[in-house]
């Protein structure tokens, strides 16, 4: 397992060759790290506008939105970086996380600093976790004894209880950053508002200006201590897809978030162009209130028929250009203990069949299919799929407020007979999708998702602190939602992204490297090409 | 007068009364901002901590109670999303607001009001049809597109003026245009009827019986008199340009109110849709009611009516 | 525009006197229509009574083993049976036109008379009763007025959540305000008339007056007003679409059509929007030259709005 290895003491991993380079006297950060002097200016087109709160790690709201920021501005004891889901060393050289999890330990590396050339202390770093009132603060805080400065360089947090996600928290950038730190004095002085509107971190690049919502001017930090490539980086939110493309193809904008189902295929035809098509959020089809023996979803037969009956592959290549992945699990492989599962079966013969022996061999009526707005057409492809098999459905639309109230009001808003097709991205952990998506009384599954022999299973995962036990719980309560067909998982969509000609990219994951996103960081690492760095 | 003018002013204060009323009620009726950001990685407790930290938590008369207090002492609460005063926000985006708009009027008036004064002058005419149907133009493609084709025509084939954003003039040239022809069609309009209307005025009928060259009476008598109006008209334009023109930045990624409008509606960010409706409320109330005093004062009969 | 000519009149001099009179009635609004006009109106609403007799294809399901296919159906790649091409979901551009333009003519006029009727009742009533109810009335007009038209739509439009016959609603509430302000200020100056106070002095109920003297009058302006904001209509349910809560698919609206596709613009797909793009164009242009006519021609004091 890449990132963090725990054996029976501990493990201590090392950034070594940042730690010896960095600790050379009198040499500049920028210089030092590498030789490299940050040279050009790279535009990020960003596809909605920008919420402010999202430059400021202590109001995590807990989404897959605020680590696009925090990575170029803040900088975090340790994050997912690449292939590491969470344990990437970045503000710690090392980090100890004992295997009876009662405590863990950071020890930094040497001659940090902040944009405004302060030092990072360990009281930033106690300050930052201690006043932390983002996503997660309760469960960190409740479970924390006393965070302890050990030296001027090293950290103890102290548990009530074994702590077994802390790293997981700490170290995923869209779940939580309790992890990132701040400048603890200089956030006291301006206040949190103030903090938003000059946000100071000790990440690659600093902010130099802003227009709250549609622009952040940055600027390579000169101390970095990984080499920071290009020296401005401008992020501007641009919602209109087609604008979006008209900039990447006018070279106004390097990078562009999200390029649409359709548009997909067409770009691939410039060759200008590098498509970037980071595999996200899963998708599947929910029955609300289905434990009802009255439903005829009830009867697993039916479940089973529409999944037999739903062509993953076409609906793969008519919403992301083929390039999503058509996966066995609804839970994201990128998170701990997801269950690999093979592929599903597309045979709508076997399907009419187990429609007829479930007594509905003409199909039924179901009132609406709802689909995560507004992904609307790939909701019609699967009411057009079920039709094979004579369940007849039309869609609903709403606007994803609405939908998000819906989802949270539970099954009186589902009234009669109704198919969901759900959506999500969770960091983290297996625990978390199935605590808000699947869980009796959870985030989304309200009442209407109710199996109580699996939530029972669930809450003694939740209390056991014996791994071996947690990971045999895992997947027996992951098993036990796939073989029933409780959720029928669709596929796992393609967040495409798009690539310009002045960036210095082979393939796409050279620009897109971490697994664990759908951004482009770490931003220090993208270069451009020699002569776009050469231009002014 | 002193009457009237303080009933109009009362009339003027209900009429916000009313509008804060309604649009504090449809954004809260529309949903929660907390399920807006949180997705299923928040905990339960997570939204109830924002939720009482942005005071929904409370009963919607006491919310309304604060926001109207608020309003009062000039303060338009603070915005969800930017956790900032919304009357900041709102200042900051202004300029961009106000550059964009100003450039607007400028295209509607250079569209609107030549069409209407040849319409007005060769009522009938090819001329007229021309005229009519240039201007209604902008009133029948819906702005979004209108915003995409010039795009595609002028950025991307043609590669003259960039896609979006601000800058220089450049920037300046196919959102103006997109956002002011749509008005150039209620300018011509109006600069039609009160042109027709000034020059079957008897003061007219008298210049011309002085002999002057037809033209020229309609250039300076006609015009100057039908202005009024229209100008009057182009204001309540700008105000609605100003703060609403919101699928037009939306296209252009123009760093204005109204895209600043478009977010809070789709993200519920209550007190920056509040105040940015409310702002362009005010205006607009304060301007039709110097017009009603104005012309109260002209027209010594309308301060009698109600 | 030209009155009946002196020629006409004299032709129908001879005619029988009841008769001539209809035709003479019937004559004079007849030779100042609006050519242009009507002449893209009329197909237009031909077309959206009989999509079903007119439409190749069902618009809400794709052609058997199409997919997206670009028009003229002459060229390469293209399908001879899809005259107009095809959409990504492999469905006729050109049967959804045709039923786009039952939608979209659906929406205009039924949203249109939502709005005016609720503008007109409330615009007589205020003008009429006056008092509280006048001042209740015309304080919400003057606040909704004010409230950005575009903004309260989408408002309205989260609320009730989007269908065809919500949109109309919506967009009925929205426009009502300007009837009710216009058909006020005509009922004020109604009041002032000799018949009406005859009416009134000979002991005839409010409800009376209203509908015998009172509406009549109005309806003039009201049907002006209508006919401009047919296209406004049209152009708002639109921007419904582009934002995301307009007529939901897979129902072909004109406006839908056009902000689904608008993306596929810049990659060179054309004929996904500019074909509905243009059929917009055209209808609200001739509706809005439409009012312009009857602006001109039902209501002398209208003629200077």
């Amino acid at each position: 397992m890449p990132g963090i290895k725990i054996t029976r003491r501990t493990v201590l991993t090392s950034a070594a060759f940042g730690a010896t380079v960095l600790s050379v006297p009198f040499v500049r950060g920028a210089r030092a790290a590498g030789g490299v002097v940050p040279k050009g200016k790279m535009t990020l087109a960003w596809h909605t506008n920008i919420a402010s709160r999202w430059l400021d790690p202590q109001q995590h709201d807990g989404t897959a939105s605020p680590d696009n920021f925090l990575f170029a501005i803040h900088d975090g004891l340790i994050k997912n970086l690449r292939d590491n889901k969470y344990g990437h060393l970045a503000l710690a050289e090392h980090f100890d996380f004992p295997a009876d999890a009662k405590s863990a330990t950071f020890r930094l590396r040497a001659g940090l600093k902040f944009h405004d050339g302060s030092p990072i202390t360990m009281e930033d770093v106690k300050w930052s976790y201690e006043n932390y009132r983002g996503s997660s603060a309760k469960v960190l805080h409740e479970k924390t004894k006393g965070v302890t400065i050990v030296d001027d360089r090293t950290i103890r947090f102290d548990f009530t209880e074994p702590f077994l996600d802390f790293p997981i928290l700490m170290g995923t950038g869209n779940l939580c950053g309790a992890g990132w730190v701040v400048p603890a004095k200089y956030y006291q002085q301006v206040g949190k508002d103030g903090f938003l509107q000059k946000p100071i971190g000790a990440g690659p690049y600093k902010l130099v200006s802003q227009v709250p919502g549609s622009k952040l001017v940055l600027e390579a930090f000169e101390d970095y201590y990984r080499p920071v490539h290009i020296k401005h980086f401008e992020i501007i939110g641009v919602p209109e897809a087609a604008t979006r493309l008209a900039m990447i193809e006018r070279e106004e904008a390097d990078i562009l978030y999200l390029v649409e189902g359709q548009l997909i295929d067409r770009i691939k035809k410039n060759s200008k162009i590098m498509l970037a098509p980071v595999l996200s959020g899963s998708w599947w089809l929910e029955f609300p209130g289905f434990q009802d023996p009255k439903n005829p979803f009830n009867d697993k037969r039916v479940r089973q028929a529409v999944s037999l009956a739903v062509d993953r592959k076409a609906i793969n290549e008519a919403e992301s250009g083929g390039m999503g992945r058509v996966s066995g699990n609804w839970i994201n492989n990128d998170v701990e203990d997801a269950l690999d599962w093979p592929e599903f079966e597309f045979n709508v013969a076997k399907a009419k069949e187990l429609m007829a022996q479930a007594g509905h061999p003409n199909g039924f009526k179901v009132d609406w299919l709802t689909v995560v707005p507004n992904y609307f057409s790939r909701g019609e492809r699967v009411i057009s799929q079920l039709k094979a098999i004579g369940i007849q459905t039309r869609l609903q639309t709403m606007e994803r407020g609405v939908y998000l109230k819906k989802m949270e009001g539970g099954l009186k808003e589902w009234p009669g007979l109704q198919i969901i097709m759900n959506a999500t991205r969770i960091g983290g952990s297996w625990a978390s999708w199935y605590e808000g998506m699947f869980k009796c009384g959870g985030f989304q599954g309200q009442d209407m998702i109710c199996v109580k022999d699996l939530d029972a299973k669930f809450d003694q995962y939740q209390k056991s602190f014996n791994r071996e036990e947690r990971k045999k719980l895992a997947e027996e309560i992951q098993r036990g939602i796939l073989e029933n067909h409780y959720f029928v998982p669709v596929f796992r969509h393609a967040f495409v992204n798009a690539i310009g000609p002045r960036i210095k990219a082979a393939k796409w994951q050279d620009v897109f490297p971490t697994i664990t996103s759908g951004y482009a960081y770490p931003w220090e690492d993208i270069e451009l090409k020699e002569a776009a760095a050469a231009q002014k | 007068m002193t009457q009237f003018i303080i009933r109009r002013t009362f009339y003027a204060l209900i009429s916000l009364f009313i509008l804060s009323v309604t649009i504090f009620a449809i954004v809260r009726l529309t949903g929660d901002p907390v399920t807006m950001l949180a997705e299923p990685g928040a905990r339960a407790e997570d939204l109830d901590r924002l939720r009482a930290e942005w005071g929904l938590d409370r009963s919607w008369p006491v919310q309304y109670l604060t926001f109207a207090k608020n309003v009062f002492t000039g303060d338009l609460g603070k915005s969800f999303n930017y956790q900032m005063p919304v009357s900041t926000l709102y200042f900051q985006r202004l300029p961009a607001s106000l550059q964009l708009a100003l450039a607007a009027t400028f295209i509607s008036f250079i569209i609107g009001i030549p069409a209407g004064l040849i319409s007005a002058v060769k009522v009938n005419s090819a001329w007229d049809n021309a005229g009519k149907v240039v201007a209604l133009f902008g009133l029948a493609v819906p702005g979004f597109w209108l915003g995409l084709v010039m795009i595609l025509i002028f950025s991307v084939w043609l590669g003259w003026l960039p896609t979006s954003g601000q800058g220089g003039i450049l920037h300046l040239i196919m959102p103006s245009v997109a956002l002011g022809w749509y008005f150039a069609a209620s300018l011509l309009r109006l600069t039609r009827s009160s042109m027709l209307e000034v020059m079957r005025s008897e003061y007219i009928k008298l210049a011309r019986l002085k002999g002057l060259p037809g033209y020229v009476v309609i250039a300076v008598h006609a015009f100057k008199n039908a202005l009024i109006p229209v100008l009057t008209l182009a204001g309540i334009n700008l105000v609605v340009m100003i703060n609403a023109g919101v699928i037009i930045e939306v296209i252009f990624a123009w760093p204005g109110i109204g895209r600043l409008l478009y977010e809070g509606i789709f993200q519920r960010d209550f007190p920056l849709v509040q105040g940015v409706v409310i702002q362009a409320g005010i205006m607009i109330v304060l301007i039709n009611l110097t017009i009603d005093i104005l012309y109260a004062y002209i027209d010594p009969r309308i301060r009698l009516a109600k | 525009m030209a009155f009946v000519t002196e020629q006409t009149r004299a032709a129908l001099a001879g005619s029988a006197p009841i008769l001539a009179g209809l035709r003479r009635r019937w004559l004079r609004l007849a030779a100042g229509l609006p050519v242009v006009p009507l002449a893209i109106l009329i197909p237009f609403v031909l077309i959206a009574v009989f999509a079903n007799v007119v439409a190749p294809y069902d618009p809400t399901e794709p052609i058997p083993g199409a997919k997206l296919f670009e028009p003229p159906f002459w060229a390469d790649g293209a399908n001879p049976a899809a005259l107009l091409g095809t959409d990504f979901q492999g469905r006729d551009i050109l049967s959804r036109l045709i039923y786009g333009a039952r939608v979209s003519l659906i929406v205009g006029v039924m949203g249109t008379i939502v709005a005016g009727g609720v503008g007109t009742t409330l615009g007589i009533m205020a003008g009429y009763l006056g008092g509280w109810v006048d001042q209740v009335i015309m304080r919400i007009t003057d606040a909704w007025l004010a409230l950005p038209a575009l903004v309260f739509a989408i408002f309205l439009a989260t609320m009730v959540g989007p269908s065809m016959w919500n949109i109309i609603i919506i967009l009925g509430a929205v426009y009502w305000t300007r009837y009710a302000r216009v058909i006020r200020g005509e009922v004020l100056s109604l009041r002032e008339r000799e018949y009406v106070k005859l009416a009134e002095i000979a002991g005839a109920s409010s409800a009376r007056v209203i509908l015998r003297h009172v509406l009549p009058n109005v309806l003039n302006s009201a049907m002006v007003l209508a006919s401009l904001t047919i296209g406004v209509v049209i152009i708002a349910e639109a921007s419904l679409s582009f934002l995301g809560v307009g007529v939901p698919p897979p129902e072909p609206a004109w406006g839908s059509m056009l902000a689904d596709g608008r993306s596929m613009l810049m990659v060179g797909d054309w004929w996904l929007t500019v074909l509905p793009g243009l059929c917009i164009m055209m209808v609200v242009l001739a509706t809005q030259l439409m009012g312009d006519w009857l602006r001109v021609r039902l209501d002398p004091q209208l003629r200077n709005l």
